[in-house]
């Protein structure tokens, strides 16, 4: 045969499988049309019509065997026997529609649930950065022993690095900032990221608009930015000729350079940035100290971009050679950062976040296995009565290879329909997971049922399909044939049951393992909610506003003092203060002191957590002042130099010793000449939390922001009589009214902020619960399933029992005996798997060790109280056997 | 794509399917099983349908074309024809099998 005819036969057949019916009926009618000719002419001979008729068929051969073979070749076998195996299996399961619906309903619970974590996986995790091969993207950190705020980086040494390294093909400084636009028609409040000028060629990204930033934009004095596509839209409506136009930030004057597309986000965890400038506004001619030349001022982040073919490992060798030696070169500022990490930008990017989601996925498995564990176990059940087919067909001369064949398209097909109703779940569900996760995880709200987690779905489904699928018709290929026919299909296969035993056990197991987690997670969720903050959280209003140092430099105390003043006049509140880096804001601050009573050489001192305030603050928060006084209108700058600690700083640094009247020196300059000045401790107050999920109490240092006039802002914290959240339009009101350039924003109450602190944990504890309840409803439907099945077979063995004189006492403790095995085996292994994997779940858990003994217990009472409720009612149905009926029956 | 295993036989088939259509015109498969089954005489007694697998064959590569029409008795049958490049193949075929008996009746005589 030639290639052409090669090529038109394979043609043909692959249109034949499109044409399947039209050639079916074309074959039938010219089979039938043949026979008739035959015996026609058969008749025509003399024959009878009977006999001619069988003739015909005779002369023919098998009209079937022909019928078959042509059909198989008129398309391609392999899709021809799919075809014909699926189609059987669609009878089958429109033959047993409940069994059928049972599992459809159980694959679509646990199918559904992997797609719905999957798609968030895949938008958090799978989905590369949006920039330019961002394989190459990584994130530089400093390190070192001490404090929190250890990763952070400052000027000089991200100068250094940028000129040393050997790694990267380009090295970019970023920070946040927050500046007031003014000059247009309502002054508004912007976030914006201070970066290198050679931001957008390392991420590889152009502006729609205008020009990036040169090189020469980093040098003091240029003041230049790239604004975002929505702040064009809305402020100077999409007009083109923005580009060189002048803007006014907080006072200053502004070039912008260019306009960044709609898609561009940098950084990506922060989706509302509205502009970026370069480092040079760290560079204020006016600051006789200012950051880019300050190695103790640790603030910035640094992403960079690995050469071609350097590996992150390499990159991190040699940032940690050179912050090594620049500890070595600056002991004074670099002791604390001698070391340096880089990681790739997603893993940093996501931090504990990824852990949180293995985890996730990890239990959302578990409860698709503990699906497939029923699955299987309803497909054993069913095998067993469909042994008398699988003897036939055996029989019929279907050798076993064609039999596993058929169950494994049965069971796949199942798997596949289980899959597209686990897809229209999914659909359903993911909205209301987003909504619960709010923006606790970075990306997540661009998860959506797109095509690579359909595949995800197609897959799962065919994987479980076999997984679920194997067992049985393994089982079935092994079946005796001759023994099954003998014995009219009720003969016993005890391989059956042994095996539908372990796959209960296991479902136990994985059971334990889940509700343990769930436990653990709430148990940890409900000591967060319901531990001290060490304030009174309810009723507090919090807003924000800044007062630009072009203009409030030398007044910015006397303005807080009437505004305070004006705002505690206002009907509704009870007190208010301000406080520049409150709690539950997540922004806190740690300031190196000096302590003349424990001298360290400089480089060493310790670290503590910082907080500049007004007075009253700690009135309007309802912290306790343990000792001492609150600071007041009379701590100015020509005063004496004050400061308050809290009970852990003075414990820690002071034990037993009275803190009042002591001096420190923490490292804050008050724009006095000479360096920060030595501070009095005039108070002690008690601890707070900074934030929902810190898990101890840390030393505080607070400081008078009346003695700090460089620095800025303060947040304001009110106290309310009435609704906080009614307060606004009065507040809005009052701080336009003193100045109408300042806009407020981040207008919350104290609550709600610590309900966004909390929504990471709260939506780990929710999922897995819903997870570990799933799990706990598939294993007890399917130990009873189990239990039944197995009272259902040993009907003839009680009733035999019962007619031979034992009780109905007897059989019943025999059933629930048996149960209680199953679930006591699958606990004892569910206990040791938990207790060897607790430590996944440690980054997770407040307030509570990952082997908590209580909720393991109760773990386990939970899951045998529904083992025996499961067990119980097959126990009863096996106690309540007629003897005489089951024996007939056979 | 499964062939079946005896080619030579199959090779036979097809050619007396193609001989018979070209003698013959387009013909039902029924009239082709019957005059393959007269001109071997009854020497060859094949079951009348595995022409069927065999028309499928030939139509499949383009060398007989398939189309309905009505018997002499007003019954509706699939009738056969040659198409041109099965009328070419006929040759081609015929050399072939010519060959191979030739071959075959040297070996049976060489003794």
């Amino acid at each position: 045969m030639d290639e052409v005819s090669r090529l038109r036969t394979m043609f043909s057949r692959i249109l034949a499988l499109f044409r399947r019916r039209a050639l079916d009926r074309d074959l039938d009618e010219e089979l039938r049309s043949h026979l008739e000719m035959a015996a026609e002419e058969n008749r025509k001979r003399g024959m009878s019509h009977e006999e001619a008729r069988r003739r015909a068929m005779r002369d023919f051969g098998g009209v079937t065997q022909v019928r078959e073979t042509v059909r198989m070749r008129e398309g391609v076998p392999f899709v021809e026997n799919l075809r014909r195996d699926v189609a059987y299996a669609l009878r089958q399961m429109g033959r047993a529609p409940g069994f059928a619906a049972v599992v459809i309903i159980t694959l679509a619970l646990g199918i559904g649930a992997n797609t719905t974590v999957f798609s968030i996986v895949d938008a958090v995790m799978l989905r590369p950065l949006p920039y330019a091969q961002p394989q190459r993207l990584v994130e530089a950190q400093s390190s070192g022993m001490g404090s929190f705020s250890a990763e952070d980086v400052s000027y000089p040494d991200f100068f250094d690095w940028r000129r040393q390294n050997r790694s990267f093909e380009r090295l970019v400084s970023y920070h946040d900032a927050s500046f007031t636009l003014t000059g247009v028609e309502r002054a508004v409040h912007l976030n914006g990221q201070v970066v290198s000028w050679d931001l957008l060629p390392l991420l590889g990204v152009s502006p729609e608009l205008g020009r990036g930033f040169r090189p020469e934009e980093e040098k003091r004095g240029s003041r230049v930015v790239l604004i975002s596509h929505a702040l064009w839209v809305s402020q100077f409506g999409s007009d083109a000729s923005v580009v060189g136009r002048t803007i006014h930030l907080s006072g200053d004057a502004y070039t912008i350079a260019g306009v960044m597309p709609a898609s561009f986000r940098f950084p990506v965890v922060e989706p509302k940035t509205s502009f970026w400038t370069t480092l040079a506004m760290d560079d204020d001619a006016n600051d006789h100290h200012p950051a880019v030349g300050n190695r103790g001022m640790h603030f910035l982040n640094v992403i960079g971009r690995l050469k071609p073919g350097v590996t992150v490992a390499r990159a991190d060798a040699d940032m940690k050679a050179m912050a090594a030696a620049l500890a070595k070169q600056y002991p004074d500022s670099n002791t604390g950062h001698d070391s340096a990490e880089v990681q790739s930008e997603l893993t940093a990017l996501l931090g504990d976040t990824r852990m949180l989601l293995m985890v996730v996925l990890g239990a959302v498995a578990l409860v698709l296995l503990i699906a497939c564990g029923n699955v299987a176990n309803l497909l054993l059940a069913r095998a067993r009565e469909r042994e008398r087919e699988m003897a036939m067909r055996s029989a019929l001369g279907a050798n076993r290879g064609r039999i596993v064949r058929q169950l494994l398209v049965e069971s796949v097909t199942l798997g596949i329909a289980g899959g597209v109703a686990g897809c229209a779940l999914a659909f359903l569900v993911t909205p209301a997971v987003l909504r619960l996760i709010g923006e606790s995880v970075p990306r997540a709200a661009d998860a959506g049922v797109n095509l690579p987690v359909l595949a995800f779905a197609l897959l799962v489904s065919l994987v479980s399909g076999v997984l679920f699928g194997l067992v049985p018709a393994v089982t079935a290929a092994k079946a005796d044939l001759l023994s099954t026919l003998k014995e009219g299909g009720r003969g016993d296969i005890g391989g059956h049951h042994r095996l539908g035993s372990l796959v209960i056990v296991g479902q136990v197991a994985l059971g334990i393992v889940l509700t343990a987690g769930a436990g653990l997670l709430m148990t940890s969720f409900v000591k967060l909610t319901h531990k001290d903050e060490g304030f009174n959280p309810n009723q507090v209003l919090m807003f924000n506003f800044e007062t630009p140092d072009s203009r409030y430099m030398k007044t910015r105390p006397a303005f807080y003092r009437e505004y305070f003043e004006r705002l505690r006049a206002l009907p509704g509140v009870q007190s208010a203060a301000g406080s520049m880096l409150p709690p539950m804001t997540d922004n806190a601050a740690e300031l190196s002191f000096e302590n003349p009573e424990h001298p360290v050489p400089e480089g060493q001192q310790s670290n503590a957590t910082v907080d500049a305030i007004s007075p009253e603050y700690f009135h309007t928060m309802q912290i306790p002042l343990l000792m001492g006084r609150d600071f007041n209108d009379g701590d100015d700058l020509k005063s004496t130099q004050v400061m308050i600690v809290n009970q852990a700083f003075a414990e820690k640094y002071f034990h037993g010793e009275n803190p009042l009247g002591k001096k420190l020196k923490p490292g804050a300059g008050n724009g006095t000449p000479g360096g920060p000045p030595w501070r009095e401790i005039v108070g002690v107050v008690g601890n707070i939390r900074a934030s929902a999920t810190q898990r101890e109490m840390q030393p505080m240092q607070y400081l008078p922001a009346s003695q700090l006039a460089l620095w800025c802002c303060m947040r304001t914290v009110m106290r309310t009589t009435v609704d906080p959240m009614s307060l606004e339009p009065q507040v809005r009101n009052l701080v336009s009214s003193m100045d109408r350039d300042i806009p407020v924003t981040d207008v919350s109450t104290m609550r709600d902020l610590m309900g966004l602190e909390l929504a990471q944990p709260r939506f780990a504890m929710i999922l897995l619960g819903a997870f570990a309840g799933l799990a706990l409803v598939l294993t007890v439907v399917g130990l009873y399933g189990v239990m039944a099945y197995s009272v259902a077979r040993r009907t003839r063995e009680i009733g035999v029992r019962l007619a031979l004189g034992a009780q109905r006492g007897t059989v019943l403790k025999m059933v629930l005996r048996d149960a209680a095995v199953l679930v006591g085996v699958g606990m004892a292994i569910g206990i040791a798997a938990t207790l060897a994997s607790a430590s996944v779940l440690q980054s997770m858990l407040y307030g509570t060790a990952s082997r908590n003994p209580l909720v393991l217990g109760g773990v386990c009472g939970v899951v045998a109280f529904a083992g025996l409720v499961a067990a119980y009612v097959p126990a009863m149905r096996a106690a309540g056997i007629d003897p005489m009926r089951a024996l007939r029956a056979e | 794509m499964g062939e079946d295993k005896s080619d030579v036989l199959q090779g036979t088939l097809d050619l007396m399917v193609l001989k018979t259509l070209e003698t013959m015109g387009p013909q039902h498969g029924y009239g082709i099983a019957r005059r393959i089954e007269q001109i071997s005489e009854q020497a060859l007694r094949l079951n009348q349908g595995t022409i069927y697998p065999a028309l499928l064959r030939l139509r499949q590569r383009g060398w007989i074309r398939a189309d309905w029409g009505t018997s002499e008795n007003g019954r509706r049958a699939r009738y056969y024809s040659l198409t041109k490049t099965g009328k070419a193949q006929i040759e081609k075929e015929t050399e072939s099998w010519e060959r191979v008996a030739a071959t075959m009746a040297r070996f049976l005589t060489v003794q």
